[in-house]
């Protein structure tokens, strides 16, 4: 069976690729200068009874290959470590962020594809007309701007008319539960700014690629063919050319959307998104390890997750992967 | 009334500096039912533009000027959503190459299917079944049509993509350059092919090449085109033996022969630009018999003989241009550098 193989192929890959992740992750993290006991005790006059005690407690007298394991076999049962700050187990704590993250990095991203897609595909039929140069001029323009200067000016310009932090008002702690409407409004309000950030930051990129895309693929002899039949031009992009252009955006997708749930970690900061990026952020600042090193097992993983099922699309899409 | 009149047809294509390019200069033709026509030239000499202006297939952005008139109706008057149902119903293609001519994300069954279920000629299992049976007309199995085109050799994709073009029951099969690409063998079986097709379907045939012994295998018929102009029309018998404009003499002597221990000829230069005013005759630097009359007037296709009829100045003079004129030196010239090419061998 040609799916079968392939599917199986493309998930031992993916795991070996996880698996890899969690290695360098673990020896990146001890070959930095200074050890956990020393970031955590914190305090320079700690008495060594304590720095034994508390190395002792986590295991770093054992070797490393030791450790290695250890972490392995814990990892395996859902077991991320403790975070040094609030003693609380880290893999909850990142789950709930991560909870945050997705709404809001799917819809900018989503609304990104389809935006970007649409103008892609008018820009290329329309070709030279007015509505490809307007698109794409803006396309270039939110394309260059860097997200931190964008989500800047998102902020000063909305500030008042929108909130500019956080995921909802502190409402539900002060008057008890929230329907769930309410606050459903509530997030999608706060979501507005950070939201939007992303998507024009993404977007511009997307129509570029799929006007390009669209532009080689409406050239090809084939979309003549599909003219020569006498198919209407709705027929034609929609059965002949955007099938075919589509494919390099998959693969653009795939990868942009592993890298966007960290690089949201700027658009969480600007906007208090309580979220991964902004977790991370917050343990690099207060050398929270586990954290750190959770924060980055999840983008692994959802990197090459996003990769996974990129190559499952493509496979579905196109006939001629078999490999 | 023949099936295909083609009428004064003009292209021009808008470069991007503003000018315009004449591409297309005035064709006419006819073609009856069941008969190969060749479409002969160098590239650039518009043959492909012919074709692509007889279905309507340029944007807007192309002008497009002349008749198209196919059963005595004038198709190119219509606008683009009357000409959509005169596509593969009338007209049918087969193009360049086929290697990009199939979608390779459709199965060839799918895309054989696809223009009878829009004009309306079978549906469903009915459409599906004529899809087997055409894929067998042209030699591959019906099984074929679950296949996609990758699967495909290159010979086996340019039948699929004539069976494509007779899906819909044409009464004319365009074939642009249709044997490019493919090895001689392969050519020969598809050139046979198409033959055998429009003996047994009465199936009319435009083959666009710039291939001579083709022409000379395939059609009874051919038209040569120079600079966008059709420059000599007649018989392929009387093209080969008795040419009525140089450019025809000496493309037909562009071919080697086997048999023959003659030098391989070429024509040295290249065709005019067709984005300025031609002063004269197109031909004119080219040509190994021009004379004064040549560089000031453009000749016009005169009829000479019943179905015979050429665009040259010298049939107006009574010297025959199927002599040799030995004495030219430009053809000396002409002679000369292959010769020099065929010493070092």
């Amino acid at each position: 069976m040609r799916s079968a193989d392939y599917v199986i192929k493309r998930l031992a890959f993916a795991l070996f690729t996880i698996f890899m992740a969690i290695t360098i992750n673990f020896f990146l993290f001890r070959v930095i200068p200074g050890s956990a006991v020393t970031d955590l005790a914190r305090v320079p006059n700690a008495t060594p009874q304590l720095r034994h005690a508390l190395t002792v407690e986590f295991g770093l007298n054992d070797s490393k290959l030791h450790q290695y394991f250890t972490y392995l076999w814990q990892l395996v049962h859902g077991n991320m470590g403790i975070s040094y700050v609030n003693q609380q187990p880290v893999f909850p704590q990142l789950l709930n962020d991560l909870k945050n993250t997705i709404p809001m990095v799917t819809i900018g991203t989503v609304a990104a594809i389809i935006i970007g897609v649409f103008f892609g595909i008018v820009s290329a039929w329309r070709r030279d007309s007015a509505v490809d140069h307007v698109s794409t001029s803006l396309a270039i323009a939110f394309y260059s701007f860097p997200p931190q200067f964008l989500g800047l000016v998102l902020l000063i310009l909305f500030a008042g008319t929108l909130p500019s932090s956080g995921m909802e008002y502190a409402l539900a702690g002060v008057f008890g539960s929230v329907g769930f409407w309410s606050r459903l409004q509530d997030i999608g309000i706060h979501m507005v700014l950070p939201a939007t950030t992303l998507c024009l930051t993404l977007y511009g990129e997307f129509t570029l690629i799929m006007r390009s895309s669209m532009l080689e693929t409406l050239g090809e002899d084939y979309v003549l063919t599909a003219r020569a039949k006498g198919l209407r031009n709705g027929k034609i992009v929609v059965r002949h050319a955007l099938r075919n252009a589509l494919l390099p955006i998959v693969t653009l997708v795939a990868m942009s959307l592993g890298w966007i749930m960290g690089g949201a970690i700027i658009i969480e900061f600007i906007f208090t998104w309580p979220g991964i990026g902004w977790a991370m952020w917050e343990a690099v600042s207060q050398r929270d390890y586990p954290m750190l090193q959770g924060g980055f097992l999840i983008l692994a993983i959802a990197v090459v997750g996003c990769n996974f099922i990129a190559d499952l699309a493509y496979f579905k899409l196109d006939p001629r992967v078999s490999e | 009334m023949s099936l295909l009149e083609v009428r004064d047809l003009h292209v021009w294509f808008e470069l991007p500096n503003g000018t315009e390019l004449h591409a297309v200069q005035g064709v006419s033709f006819d073609l009856d039912h069941g008969e190969r026509l060749g479409l002969v030239g160098e590239s650039g000499c518009g043959k492909t533009t012919t074709i692509l202006a007889l279905m309507g297939l340029f944007p807007p952005s192309v002008s497009v000027a002349g008749e198209v008139i196919v059963n005595g109706e004038n198709i190119l008057g219509k606008g683009e959503s009357l000409i959509r149902d005169y596509r593969w119903k009338e007209l049918a293609m087969v193009f360049q190459g086929a290697m990009n001519a199939l979608n390779p994300l459709m199965t060839v069954g799918r895309q054989i299917v696809e223009p009878m279920e829009l004009h309306g000629i079978a549906s469903g299992a009915a459409a599906r079944k004529r899809a087997g049976e055409l894929l067998e007309m042209v030699g591959i199995a019906a099984s074929g049509a679950d296949r996609y085109p990758h699967e495909f050799s290159g010979g086996m994709r340019q039948r699929a993509s004539i069976a494509m073009g007779l899906a819909c029951q044409p009464k004319i099969l365009l074939a642009d350059e249709p044997t490019t690409a493919l090895d001689v063998m392969v050519q020969a079986q598809i050139l046979e092919l198409l033959v055998g097709l429009s003996n047994e379907l009465g199936l009319a045939l435009i083959l666009v090449t710039h291939d001579l012994p083709v022409v000379a295998q395939v059609c009874e018929r051919a038209a040569v085109m120079y600079a966008g102009k059709i420059i000599e029309n007649g018989t392929t018998e009387d093209l080969y033996h008795r040419p009525r404009h140089p450019y025809t003499r000496l493309l037909f002597a562009t071919t080697p022969d086997l048999y023959d221990d003659d030098d391989v000829i070429s024509i040295p230069g290249v065709p005019p630009r067709l984005d300025r005013q031609i002063v004269g005759c197109p031909f004119q630097p080219r040509c190994d018999s021009a004379f004064e009359r040549c560089s000031s007037e453009q000749p016009a296709l005169k009829s000479l003989d019943v179905g015979h009829s050429a665009a040259c100045h010298l049939n107006d003079v009574p010297v025959s241009v199927t002599a040799k004129p030995e004495s030219s030196p430009r053809n000396g010239q002409a002679l000369d550098a292959v010769d020099g090419s065929d010493d070092g061998s």
